[in-house]
């Protein structure tokens, strides 16, 4: 009869349970970081206007003055409305466009193949404060500024969703193509019966992506919505002022109104946002 | 039913040739089977029939109308691909009806085709699945099925048994051989399987680095291969294919080499010595291991360099190594420096270790040329005045 050796148990991974403790609550204080502006956006939200400045953890007693001020003094239904508006037309523009750029790149060969895709990526790659002022001053020249279709119109086209759906396609089995043209399909017509039935997944991620990018976008409304607050994050400004000091309250509730429908959307397809940024390479 | 024509074909990429200047005729009700090991350019041909790919060089033809600008829709030629390329996110009754939809046909007139071709192919049960839910052997008959539905004038067909395990590639070998007395169409298929070249085609078409090597049916092929390369390719084990020499001896001609003498059994030459005269030339010496007849060597045989006896072609050699096929023995010889292997029922009484002599009748040796690696065939020369085995054999 031997001894058990009681050594430290040991992870599959060969880690000690003790650095695996480390790891878990380095992971959780650092989960704790990222929540808590969150935390404290809806706790100073939900004090009464005159708690704003608390700092006691927990918002009590709770109150929604704050969000009735921002009702009040605000169109919150109608900014919630241009909001939803503007992204989800700038997002499936960008979907469409992206899925046409990308079969026609992925299926078909044709010259100059190669330097337009890298113009697609080249597009991604460029920082938006280059592109910002010529967008701007055609914009001015077709008489978009202050209009909601000045905001999407040049965002119709994303080079990262061309190569995010490129990466797909590319993967995508060359035979089940071939197979639509013999049973008799076109290229367009493939596309719509066989290539996006089974691209919903990637679609999908790509989609959520694209619109949790657009719901954000608060420079360039601002740019080219100028004097109107036509978009919720720019309904924020309201509440910023530079005389009289930032109007905490509204401006906390308005923030949250604004980032309900993204938790939303998190919260029901949980796993198709998680795989959009994934396969997007972004975290 | 489809007469297909493939007229002087050429694909290029870049600088390789993997299809090069080959012409096929595939007659109306003609099984063809495109045979030839990986990167021999016979799936690249069967696209470019299909229409998927177009070629660098030369013509298609269906039924005597050049179809080679023409869309692969429109060529009333249907195809199963290797992976069988279903549709995953369409159930097995949408798979097959997939075709005829895209081709506008009333809903009533799809659903009683596919219900006939479900019978067909036994799928009644299984429409409402996809083909995820679907076994190998299931989902090949769904992709027969949707090539089926249609009814085209042509079957292509590119390696469609090669994910099966052995038992269904047998059982799926007959059923397609069946459908295909059945319907009476023109199938092209493609394989580098020489069993299914051999038990399925009416014709096989052997191809090696994009070239056409020969085409014939499957005895002729087996028979009578055109070139070494073929008759390396076909059996299993193929050919012995052994270095040699032909030369005279006794005024008749044998091809020769390490441990092994072939006469050739032609007909009487003129004397040694005499004028015209074969001279010797290199060739390749190719026996079938079923035509070797193997005995220990006895003390009355002659030494290996005196020459075969009986008019048969002998040669000496080493058994190996000893399979057992269950109801065949395979015998792999050392002779010279070759490796022959041997053919025969069970049991053999082949024993490893054992000095042999190995027999052959010389009809059943097969001649070829070292260089060009094509079939030499004895030629008769048509100038009576010069006796006829005084003619090189050519090639």
């Amino acid at each position: 009869m031997t001894l058990a050796n009681f050594d430290a148990p040991v992870m599959p991974g060969g880690q000690s349970r003790t650095r695996v403790v480390v790891g878990h609550l380095t992971l959780a204080v650092l989960g704790l970081a990222c929540v808590f502006p969150i935390y404290w956006l809806y706790a100073t939200s939900l004090r009464r206007p005159n708690d704003v400045y608390e700092v006691s953890p927990l918002p009590w007693p709770l109150s929604v003055g704050s969000y009735r001020t921002a009702i009040d003094e605000i169109n919150v239904l109608r900014l919630l409305l241009n909001t939803t508006l503007i992204a989800v037309l700038t997002a499936l523009g960008q979907l469409l466009t992206s899925l046409l750029a990308a079969y026609a790149f992925a299926a078909w060969n044709f010259p100059l193949k190669r330097v337009l895709y890298l113009a697609f990526v080249g597009s991604w790659l460029v920082p938006f404060q280059v592109a910002m002022l010529p967008n701007y001053v055609l914009l001015h020249q077709l008489g978009l500024l202050n209009t909601l279709s000045g905001v999407i119109v040049p965002n119709l086209v994303s080079g990262l969703g061309v190569l995010l759906l490129r990466q797909h396609l590319d993967s995508f089995p060359k035979e089940l193509l071939e197979a639509a043209r013999m049973d008799g399909r076109s290229s367009w017509s493939t596309l719509w019966t066989v290539v996006v039935p089974n691209l919903r997944a990637a679609l999908a991620a790509l989609g959520i992506l694209l619109l949790v990018n657009a719901w954000n976008e608060y420079f360039w409304p601002a740019l080219v919505l100028q004097r109107h607050n036509d978009v919720l994050q720019l309904g924020i400004r309201s509440f910023m002022s530079a005389t009289e000091g930032d109007d905490w309250g509204p401006l906390t509730a308005t923030a949250g109104l604004a980032c309900l429908p993204i938790f939303i959307i998190y919260l029901v397809l949980q796993r198709h946002v998680v795989s959009g940024f994934v396969r997007s390479g972004l975290r | 039913m489809s007469r297909i024509t493939v007229e002087n074909v050429t694909r290029r990429y870049g600088d390789v040739r993997a299809v090069d200047g080959v012409g096929l005729d595939v007659a109306h009700g003609d099984f063809l089977v495109l045979l030839g090991p990986s990167g021999c350019g016979k799936s690249t041909l069967l696209r470019m029939i299909a229409g998927l790919i177009p070629p660098s060089e030369g013509r298609v033809l269906v039924d005597g109308n050049d179809v080679t600008e023409t869309p692969a829709r429109d060529r009333d030629l249907a195809m199963v691909f290797q992976s069988y390329a279903l549709y995953p996110h369409l159930t097995v009754e949408r798979n097959i009806g997939f075709p005829l939809r895209a081709r506008k046909t009333r809903k009533a007139d799809i659903r009683r085709r596919v219900t006939e071709v479900a019978d067909i192919l036994d799928l009644g049960a299984l429409l409402s699945r996809r083909p995820r839910e679907l076994s190998g052997g299931q989902r090949q008959r769904v992709a027969l099925g949707r090539a089926l539905v249609r009814d085209p004038g042509a079957f292509l067909m590119d390696e469609p048994l090669s994910n099966l395990d052995a038992q269904l590639r047998t059982a799926t070998r007959t059923e397609i051989t069946e459908l295909h007395r059945r319907l009476g169409r023109t199938f092209v298929y493609v394989t580098h399987d020489q069993v299914e070249a051999m038990t399925m085609a009416t014709s096989v078409a052997v191809l090696n680095r994009g070239r056409l090597e020969q085409i014939g049916t499957p005895t002729e092929v087996y028979d009578t291969p055109a070139s070494a390369f073929v008759a390396g390719f076909m059996g299993s084990p193929p050919m012995n294919l052994l270095d040699a020499e032909i030369v005279t001896r006794d005024g008749r001609l044998h091809a020769v080499a390490a441990g092994v003498d072939a006469p050739l059994g032609l007909g009487h030459l003129g004397k040694p010595g005499e004028p015209g005269e074969q001279a010797q030339r290199p060739a390749i010496l190719g026996v079938r291991p079923e035509h070797l007849s193997l005995r220990p060597v006895a003390d009355g045989d002659p030494a290996p360099e005196a020459g075969g006896s009986g008019g048969g072609a002998t040669l000496h050699g080493l058994v190996r190594t000893v399979e057992n096929l269950g109801s065949e023995e395979i015998a792999h010889c050392r002779v010279g420096s070759a490796e022959v292997a041997v053919r025969a029922r069970r049991p053999a009484g082949f024993t490893v270790g054992e000095s042999v002599v190995l027999t052959v009748r010389p009809e059943h040796t097969h001649l070829f040329d070292r260089e060009s690696g094509r079939r030499l065939v004895w030629q008769p020369d048509r100038d009576a005045s010069v006796p006829a085995a005084r003619v090189p054999v050519a090639t």
